[in-house]
C-alpha cells in the first residue's frame, strides 16, 4: 500500500520537489543578501544616517519578503487543492475505487496509509519552506517586521505546518463528500482561503485574552505612535505600538490622571516652537492613554496555540473522513 | 451441504426514491458459473456491488461464502471483482498493476499473472491507459484472477468487446475457471453471451429476480407451445405468450411433460422472463 501511495503520488512529488528546490535556492540567495546588507548598512551605519539606512533597507527588501511570505501562505492551499481534493475523487471518477477497494485491503487501511504518508509529506514540505523563509527573512523581521502581522505570523516558524495538514485533510474530506475533482478543488480553495482571511482578521486575537494597560504619554510613547491629534472630545493618539506587541487598539483618547480628557486649550499651554521642549512639557502633564494588546512574549504561545488548533481540526477531519469512507452507497 | 456461494434474504437497495433492487432472495450453490442477465437498469450492477461489498443493502441480508461482504481483509481476499468497463489505473503500467496485486493480496499468484500477460501478448511496460478495451478487460480479469479468490465476480465483462473478442474472452474464461476451480458470477444484458458458459442462471428485471436456478433444471421444466393451447396440464403456467395473426407462441413452465410441445431453449426462457415484466398483466393472459 505504501508502494502504491508513493507510485500514484510520483508526478505531484516531482512537481513539488522542483518548486521547493527553486524556492529554496531563491530563499538562500535572498537570505545572504539580507544578511550582507544588514551587517554593512545597518550595523555599521554612521549615527547620523541610521534612520535613512533603515528606511533604505526596508524599501529594498519589503516587496520580496512580503511576496515570498504570500507564496508560503499559498503552499498549504495548493496542497489542499492539488494533493487533497483529487486523492479520492480521482478514484471515483476513473472508477478505480472499484478496483482498489476489492483488493485484500480494507478501505480504512487504504485511507489510513494514504493520509498518514501524504500528511507527513505535506507538513514536511511546508515546514521546510517555512524554516527557510524564517531564516532568510530573520534580519528583516528583526529590524522592520511586524511579527504578529497577518502575513508574517502565518508564514513563519511552526504555524504553516498546521495549515498544511489541515488544508490537505480539508481537500480530501471535501473530495469524499463532493466526489468530483473540479468542484472539490474549487470548494477546498474557497474554504481554505476564507479560513486564512478569518484567522488574522477575526479569530487569532481571541486565542488569548488581550491585555489592557494604561500607557504613560511620554516622549517614547509619542515616538512609537503614528500621529497625535485633537478632535472635539480632546487629544487622541493613533497607531501606538508597544515593541514587538500586537496592537488591538488603533486609536485611543489621551486622558489626565483623573480620567478627564486632555483638551485643545490645555495643549495650547505647551505650544512651543521647539519640538523637544514641547514634548517635555506635554509629558509633564502626567497624561496617559488606554492600550489593548497581545504582549510580545506571547508570540511563541500564539504560534503553538494556532499550530495545535489546526492540528486538532485536522484530527477532526480525519475522524470524519474515516467515518465517511466506511459508508457504502 | 456446502456453504452457498451467495445467499440473500429479501435483499433490497434503494437510492433515495429509486428502487434498484427489491425482495431478492437467492441461494447459489458453490462451484457454479452463474449468469446474471437482465435489461440495462435491471439491478445487475447493484446486486454485484452488494455481493462484493462495494455498497451496503438498505434492507434484507446477504452472505457471500458464509460472511458479510467486505467484512474485513480476509473476506475481501476471498472475492475477486471486475467492475463494469474494467477500470484500471491509466497512469500505471501493466507491470505496475501486477505489482499492486502482489502487494495488496496475500494469496497473489504471480506466475499465473505473468503467464496470462504473456499469453495475451501485453507489454508489461505499457501504460494501462493506452490499452484497447479488450486488453484492459483482460488486464482487470488477470488482476482479479491472480488474487486467487474463491469467487470471481465479473460485471458485464464482454460489453466493451466486439463479437469476435467476446467469444474468445469467454472461451478463455472457461479454461481459466476450470484451472482455478473458482465459482464465477458474470452479468450481461445479452443472454446469448452467457448461454454457452453458465450452468446457473438468474434473470433480473425491474429490480426483481424473475427466475433463478441451475440451467439443467430450468431447461427441464420449460416448454415452447405453439398454436392453440387448449389443454395444458394442471400446474402448468404460461410465462409469456406472443400472438400474431396466424398463431401464438408461449413459453410455459410445467413440472410434468406437455404432449406435443418441445423444450424451450435458454435464450427463449430468459427472454420470456425479461419481457413479461415490461408488459401489462392483461397481455399475459
Amino acid at each position: 500500500m505504501i508502494w502504491l501511495t508513493l507510485r500514484q503520488f510520483r508526478t505531484q512529488a516531482v512537481a513539488a520537489l522542483a518548486a521547493l528546490t527553486a524556492l529554496a535556492i531563491y530563499l538562500v540567495i535572498l537570505g545572504y543578501q539580507i544578511r550582507h546588507a544588514y551587517t554593512t548598512d545597518i550595523v555599521g551605519c554612521a549615527p547620523a544616517s541610521c534612520t535613512s539606512a533603515r528606511h533604505d533597507f526596508a524599501e529594498a527588501y519589503e516587496l520580496q519578503v512580503t511576496l515570498i511570505g504570500a507564496v508560503l501562505l499559498g503552499v498549504p492551499a495548493l496542497i489542499g487543492v492539488f494533493w487533497g481534493a483529487p486523492l479520492v475523487t480521482r478514484e471515483f471518477e476513473e472508477k478505480t475505487d472499484r478496483l482498489i477497494w476489492n483488493q485484500s485491503i480494507t478501505r480504512t487501511r487504504w485511507l489510513a496509509v494514504k493520509l498518514t504518508l501524504l500528511t507527513v509529506i505535506s507538513m514536511t514540505v511546508t515546514g521546510l519552506y517555512s524554516l527557510l523563509l524564517t531564516w532568510s527573512a530573520s534580519r528583516y523581521d528583526q529590524l522592520i517586521g511586524d511579527r504578529f502581522g497577518a502575513l508574517t505570523f502565518a508564514s513563519r516558524n511552526i504555524t504553516p505546518i498546521g495549515y498544511a495538514a489541515f488544508a490537505f485533510l480539508l481537500g480530501t474530506v471535501i473530495g469524499l463528500l463532493v466526489r468530483r475533482t473540479l468542484p472539490a478543488m474549487a470548494l477546498a480553495l474557497a474554504l481554505f482561503t476564507m479560513i486564512q482571511i478569518l484567522m488574522p482578521t477575526a479569530l487569532r486575537q481571541h486565542l488569548m485574552p488581550p491585555v489592557t494597560s494604561s500607557v504613560q504619554l511620554d516622549a517614547e510613547a509619542i515616538s512609537r505612535a503614528d500621529f497625535m491629534g485633537f478632535d472635539e472630545s480632546g487629544a487622541r493618539i493613533d497607531g501606538y505600538t508597544m515593541p514587538g506587541a500586537w496592537s488591538l487598539t488603533s486609536s485611543s483618547q489621551v486622558l489626565h490622571a483623573d480620567g478627564t480628557p486632555f483638551t485643545t486649550e490645555q495643549a495650547e499651554q505647551c505650544r512651543q516652537s521647539d519640538q523637544q521642549a514641547r514634548m517635555e512639557c506635554t509629558a509633564k502633564q502626567n497624561l496617559h492613554f488606554s492600550y489593548t494588546y497581545q504582549p510580545a512574549d506571547r508570540y511563541w504561545r500564539f504560534q503553538w496555540i494556532e499550530l495545535s488548533a489546526f492540528l486538532g481540526l485536522t484530527m477532526l477531519l480525519t475522524g470524519f473522513g474515516f467515518w465517511r469512507i466506511r459508508a457504502r452507497h | 451441504m456446502w456453504t452457498a456461494t451467495i445467499e440473500t434474504e429479501r435483499l433490497g437497495k434503494r437510492y433515495g426514491r429509486t428502487t434498484a433492487l427489491t425482495d431478492c432472495t437467492l441461494r447459489i450453490p458453490a462451484g457454479r458459473i452463474v449468469g446474471l442477465v437482465g435489461p440495462n437498469g435491471a439491478g445487475k450492477s447493484t446486486l454485484l456491488g452488494l455481493t462484493c461489498g462495494l455498497i451496503a443493502p438498505t434492507s434484507g441480508s446477504i452472505a457471500v461464502l458464509g460472511n458479510r461482504p467486505a467484512a474485513g481483509a480476509a473476506q475481501l481476499a476471498r472475492v475477486g471483482f471486475v467492475a463494469q468497463d474494467a477500470p484500471v489505473y491509466s497512469g500505471l503500467s501493466v507491470a505496475d498493476h501486477l505489482r499492486l496485486g502482489a502487494r495488496l493480496n496475500p494469496r497473489w499468484d504471480m506466475p499465473l499473472a505473468q503467464r496470462r500477460i504473456k499469453q495475451l501478448g501485453l507489454n508489461p511496460a505499457q501504460k494501462a491507459g493506452r490499452l484497447s478495451g479488450g486488453q484492459r478487460a483482460q488486464l482487470a480479469l488477470t488482476v482479479a484472477a491472480a488474487k486467487r479468490a474463491e469467487l470471481l465476480i465479473l460485471d458485464e465483462p464482454v460489453a466493451a468487446l466486439d463479437p469476435l473478442a467476446r467469444g474468445a474472452f469467454l472461451r478463455d474464461l472457461l479454461d481459466f475457471v476450470a484451472e482455478l476451480g473458482v465459482s464465477v458470477v458474470l452479468s450481461s444484458h445479452l443472454l446469448g453471451d452467457l448461454e454457452r458458459v453458465c450452468d446457473h442462471l438468474i434473470v433480473l428485471a425491474a429490480a426483481r429476480v424473475q427466475l433463478a436456478g441451475d440451467v439443467a433444471d430450468l431447461l427441464a421444466v420449460h416448454y415452447r407451445v405453439t398454436g392453440t393451447r387448449a389443454d395444458l396440464p394442471a400446474g402448468a403456467e404460461i410465462v409469456h405468450a406472443e400472438h400474431n395473426a396466424r398463431a401464438s407462441t408461449a413459453i410455459v413452465r410445467s413440472t410434468g411433460p406437455i404432449p406435443g410441445a418441445e423444450h424451450a431453449d435458454l435464450e427463449d426462457i430468459g427472454l420470456a422472463y425479461m419481457t413479461r415484466t415490461t408488459e401489462p398483466l392483461e397481455a399475459q393472459r
